[in-house]
């Protein structure tokens, strides 16, 4: 286990997924023929190459996709896990990072909107464990909800992770070329983050005010056969209109 | 941080009964059950003969979830052994994602899903989108269990064969871990019927077998070759094992007289009973004359005190007298390849348990300290009981040859043996009888135990019975004393209005 750093030291550390396991979130999204493929799930970037090849053929015989699926299912895995690798020997800026992470999905008939803060510094977090407390504490039956949660989580999470990777070697550079201006940089592209770590600061209590307790709630939502057939309508012309 | 103790036991759900039916299904004797994990021995060896040993499911139990025999040792409180050899990366703390907490979560979520609809087969891409895990250690958990027939599995066991194929052509990594499971845990191959079943690839072994002691593991030389072994092992482990030419060849009564006629003249002088029967080697003739029934066998001796030193003797001769076995790995460990009984007794040993053994070996002993050959048998008979598996019956059967050559190898003359013949033929006799005694009173006991257990429900319903009672009781006085209420209230109902009647009269005439 990575020792935790000081909170306030901005050493720069090794990138990887800021949860306690280094899985990488790995979204499919093939169109072949007719048929469109959408999938989510994570991958571990620790285990050998080969299992690419294995997984894809796997998913393509259970779900009795056409064969050229499985080629476009590997090719899709690998090029989502080269571009994870490129980041890895990079260093990237712990701060003091508390960044809100917003789920906002929508899995087969249940629709689920929250908001709340996670501690990027922390490297023992682990979104599958939230997920499943989420589900559990919800009363979710759909056993499909707790992976599509922990999955946006660990989006959101990479996504902030390249961020700062690039913050970090911008503000490299910046420490190369200007000295002074180092500090300005990087509170400009991590504003967000810091604006909370000095929200929270001038309190007196970590307690958040009422009006802020709806923001903060999460909101799950049932849906009918009706309503979902109108959304995924509705989701497919945006996607044409887009395309054309 | 991942450590090997198996987790907090999750209770299962109480709803889904997941006990399995044992293969032949007879009344479980108290002898038997102990020998109820030996029985199967051809089942356990190979998934693939699985359709012939266990029997199709009744149509009728629907609640019941039917596993393979091999896959008896698995539970939903826990993490069996097997499951750590098998996916030894869960457990060896490598990556942190991987430890025995999340295997049992993967694999618990795994078999209920699979248990909420049983009779339809779950692929990997179903149980992968409901488990927040990654998916690579949700296939290898899947693969494990499916290979073990925990989950997928029916009777009429239609993808094995295609599993082992599709593994061989696989690196030998990934390949040795599931066909490696099933059959390293399956017990040696039964030598009584004479054929070597190859761990991996599920052939006839003829020519020539390789055994590995490691892990309990047998192959082909085909096999041995191509390396399909598990990860663990190396070339080195495996030993080789010739399959000698005399267990395919019959032995003719004729041969079979004149052995037992050598052995009575030349005794433990096995070159000379070779001479004699003529054709077949020594090893040949030693081996056949263990096999050979009891009473035939009996050549007897008039000193039984001397035959336990004689045992402890012959066991130090042996000892010092192994030549080559020292470098060879053995199935067993008191396998002396320069004494081929001492090797046929510990591997039937290895074979039937060392419980078994070991209370055959004491009867064994403690009989032939007893007087009269008699004794010695009806002891013997009544051990073994009603079900008397072969197993233990030639152990025995050997250990008394043993120990009777090398006392018999003490006495010269003929006339004793001749005298001792002729006891041995009356003894023979009684012990019919008591053979038949011995069956009645196992019977007696396996129905008293059925009795007792039927008297257990009895008085259990005796007890509800008296429950519902009291009960019943208890609601009629509820109904008795709401009775009673109802007839107050309506009293003082009509009490009440009169008065009020009464009143209202009075305070108009006043």
């Amino acid at each position: 286990m990575k020792p935790l750093p000081s909170t306030s030291s901005k050493t720069p550390v090794k990138f990887r997924m800021p949860t306690s396991e280094n899985l990488v979130p790995i979204r499919l999204d093939i169109e072949v023929g007719g048929q469109r493929f959408k999938d989510a799930f994570t991958w571990n970037i620790s285990d050998p190459d080969s299992e690419v090849s294995v997984f894809a053929k796997r998913t393509q015989k259970d779900l009795k996709l056409p064969l050229a699926f499985a080629t476009q299912i590997a090719q899709s895995i690998q090029t989502q896990q080269t571009e994870f690798r490129s980041y890895k020997g990079q260093e990237m800026l712990t701060g003091e990072k508390i960044v809100p992470i917003k789920l906002d999905l929508r899995v087969n008939r249940t629709l689920i909107k929250d908001q709340f803060l996670w501690d990027l510094n922390n490297f023992d977090s682990d979104p599958e464990e939230f997920s499943k407390t989420f589900c559990n504490d919800l009363g979710i039956e759909d056993p499909e909800v707790g992976p599509a949660v922990a999955f946006a989580i660990r989006e959101q999470l990479y996504e902030i992770a390249i961020q700062s990777v690039a913050t970090a070697r911008e503000s490299r550079n910046a420490k190369k070329g200007r000295r002074g201006e180092y500090s300005s940089i990087s509170s400009r592209s991590t504003g967000a983050a810091l604006d909370l770590m000095k929200l929270f600061s001038n309190r007196y209590s970590g307690v958040r005010k009422r009006k802020e307790w709806d923001v903060f709630e999460p909101m799950v939502d049932m849906l009918s056969n009706e309503e979902v057939a109108a959304l995924e309508s509705m989701v497919e012309k945006w996607r044409d209109l887009e395309e054309a | 941080m991942a450590s090997l103790e198996p987790p907090a036991a999750v209770t299962p759900p109480s709803s889904k009964p997941n006990l399995l039916p044992l293969p032949s299904p007879t009344i479980i004797t108290p002898s038997a059950a102990a020998l109820a994990a030996v029985a199967p021995t051809t089942s356990s060896s190979s998934p693939a003969t699985l359709s012939v040993a266990t029997p199709l499911p009744t149509p009728s139990d629907a609640e019941l979830v039917h596993i393979p025999s091999y896959s008896r040792w698995f539970s939903l409180d826990g993490i069996s052994e097997c499951e750590i050899r098998c996916l030894p990366e869960f457990f060896d703390s490598r990556s942190p994602s991987r430890n025995p907490r999340a295997y049992k979560y993967i694999r618990d979520s795994i078999i209920k899903q699979f248990r909420r609809n049983p009779s339809s087969k779950i692929t990997f891409t179903e149980v992968r989108k409901t488990l927040a895990a990654d998916v690579i250690s949700i296939r290898r958990v899947f693969d494990f269990l499916d290979a073990w027939g925990l989950i997928n599995y029916s009777p009429a066991a239609l993808s094995k064969p295609l599993k082992w194929e599709e593994k061989d052509s696989k690196t030998s990594q990934h390949a040795a871990d599931s066909p490696a499971g099933p059959s390293s845990d399956s017990t040696p191959p039964v030598r009584e019927t004479t054929k070597w079943l190859c761990g991996s690839c599920k052939s006839v072994c003829s020519i020539a077998c390789f055994a590995s002691d490691k892990c309990d593991l047998t192959l082909c030389a085909r096999c041995f070759v191509r390396g399909n072994y598990r990860v663990g092992l190396s070339s080195s482990d495996f030993r080789r094992v010739e399959i000698s030419d005399e267990m395919k060849t019959d032995w003719t009564e004729k041969e079979t007289m004149q052995l037992l006629e050598a052995v009575m003249h030349y005794g433990d002088d096995w070159k000379k009973v070779a001479q004699h029967v003529g054709g077949r080697s020594e090893k040949d003739c030693i081996t056949h004359f263990i096999k050979l029934p009891m009473g035939e066998k009996l050549a007897g001796s008039a000193e039984f005190g001397s035959g336990i030193n004689k045992l402890n003797q012959m066991k130090d001769d042996n000892s010092s007298n192994s030549s080559s076995s020292g470098k060879r790995l053995c199935l067993s460990p008191l396998a002396d390849a320069s004494n081929p009984i001492m090797a046929q007794a510990a591997f039937l040993s290895a074979l039937a348990g060392t419980a078994v053994a070991e209370a055959a070996a004491q009867a064994a002993v403690t009989a032939v300290s007893k007087v009269g050959h008699g004794e010695a048998n009806a002891h013997f008979r009544s051990l073994h009981g009603v079900q008397g598996l072969q197993i233990t019956r030639a152990l025995r059967r050997q250990v008394m040859s043993y120990v009777f050559l090398y006392s018999d190898a003490s006495i010269t003359s003929n006339g004793s043996n001749k005298l001792k013949s002729s006891e041995e033929a009356r003894s023979g006799v009684n012990t019919m009888p008591e053979e038949k005694v011995n069956v009645e009173e196992e019977l007696r006991t396996v129905a008293m135990v059925q009795m007792k257990h039927i008297q257990e429900k009895i008085i259990h319903f005796e007890e509800i019975d008296s429950q519902i009672d009291k009960e019943w009781k208890q609601m009629e006085q509820m109904r008795d004393i709401l009775f009673y209420d109802q007839l107050n209230l309506l009293k003082h109902e009509r009490s009440i209005r009169k008065t009020g009647q009464q009143a209202a009269e009075g305070t108009r005439a006043g």
